[in-house]
């Protein structure tokens, strides 16, 4: 995998995010105010992708026009949903990290902490090693 | 398999959540790369072999460091940090812990000293995880970082 298609996987997880959190939010009273706190964070770090991409001279990949994410009709369905994105923005960004290198390499460890960060925060357990399967 | 042909830069990576980092120093190669069946590679950088040595006794501290704290103050729910420290200096292939480790006395002040050593060492492995040259290594490393950061956090909210 080449940097671009790594970054572009990651971003293909972001598109999904910022689809997902507004429906989450909307169907879960209990958990708007994260689900707004996480849509920020990720429409903010897709933006930055789609211009990474862009200034490498690549057409960013397009979100879908929704997502198969189940029922979210429940705290637990939501948290679970979210963790599971979450997690694999992880591991895309993993991903990325060990096919980069300098600024961008620098750029997707400092994103690790913060996906895997973002992993607790919808209540997943802490991990040893984020990111790796 | 030789110690000379080691595996990439002397980090692997196996599934299912098992993870096994060796390098020339841990003097293990050869038993992990015949325990896994992986394929032979050239010999790892110097650099990648020396970033590997220092995150393990840097790891190992901080196990250690835990584990004073975890001594000192047996009410602190740390057993999820103990347990993520030990699988990240197992997957480093160990290392030796410092001895006369010890936690200060007081609760309050024995977490910070705890969430101190952790960040420290979430920020450490991040810069070895930019420096490495192999990919495994960078993403073992990189993983690390961010299962430090998690630390942080759990660690914080003992407060």
């Amino acid at each position: 995998m080449t940097p671009g298609e790594a970054l572009q996987a990651w971003l293909a997880l972001e598109h999904e995010a910022v689809w997902m959190y507004p429906v989450v939010g909307a169907r879960v009273d209990s958990l708007v105010k994260i689900a707004r706190t996480s849509f920020s964070a990720h429409r903010d770090t897709r933006d930055a992708l789609v211009g990474r991409l862009r200034s490498r001279g690549t057409s960013p990949v397009a979100a879908a026009l929704g997502y198969d994410v189940g029922p979210l009709t429940s705290d637990a369905e939501a948290r679970a949903a979210a963790q599971s994105l979450e997690a694999r923005i992880s591991s895309a960004i993993l991903t990325l990290a060990g096919v980069a290198e300098g600024d961008l390499r620098a750029y997707a460890v400092t994103a690790l902490r913060t996906s895997a960060l973002a992993e607790q925060t919808w209540g997943a357990t802490q991990k040893a090693f984020p990111g790796l399967p | 398999m030789t110690r000379r042909a080691l595996i990439g830069t002397g980090a692997v990576v196996l599934g299912a959540g098992g993870l096994l980092v060796a390098g020339e120093a841990t003097g293990r190669l050869d038993d992990v790369a015949g325990a896994v069946g992986i394929d032979p590679k050239p010999q790892p950088d110097p650099g990648d072999t020396r970033i590997l040595s220092r995150a393990a006794s840097a790891t190992a501290a901080l196990k250690a460091t835990v584990a004073a704290t975890a001594t000192a103050h047996p009410s602190l729910r740390l057993a999820p940090v103990t347990a993520a420290v030990d699988e990240q200096l197992a997957a480093l292939g160990g290392a030796t812990a410092p001895a006369g480790t010890t936690a200060p006395g007081e609760q309050d002040a024995a977490v910070a000293a705890l969430v101190q050593a952790l960040d420290t060492a979430r920020m450490d492995r991040a810069r070895d995880a930019v420096a490495a040259g192999s990919p495994a290594l960078v993403r073992v490393l990189a993983s690390m970082s961010a299962g430090h950061a998690q630390s942080v956090r759990v660690v914080r909210g003992l407060r």
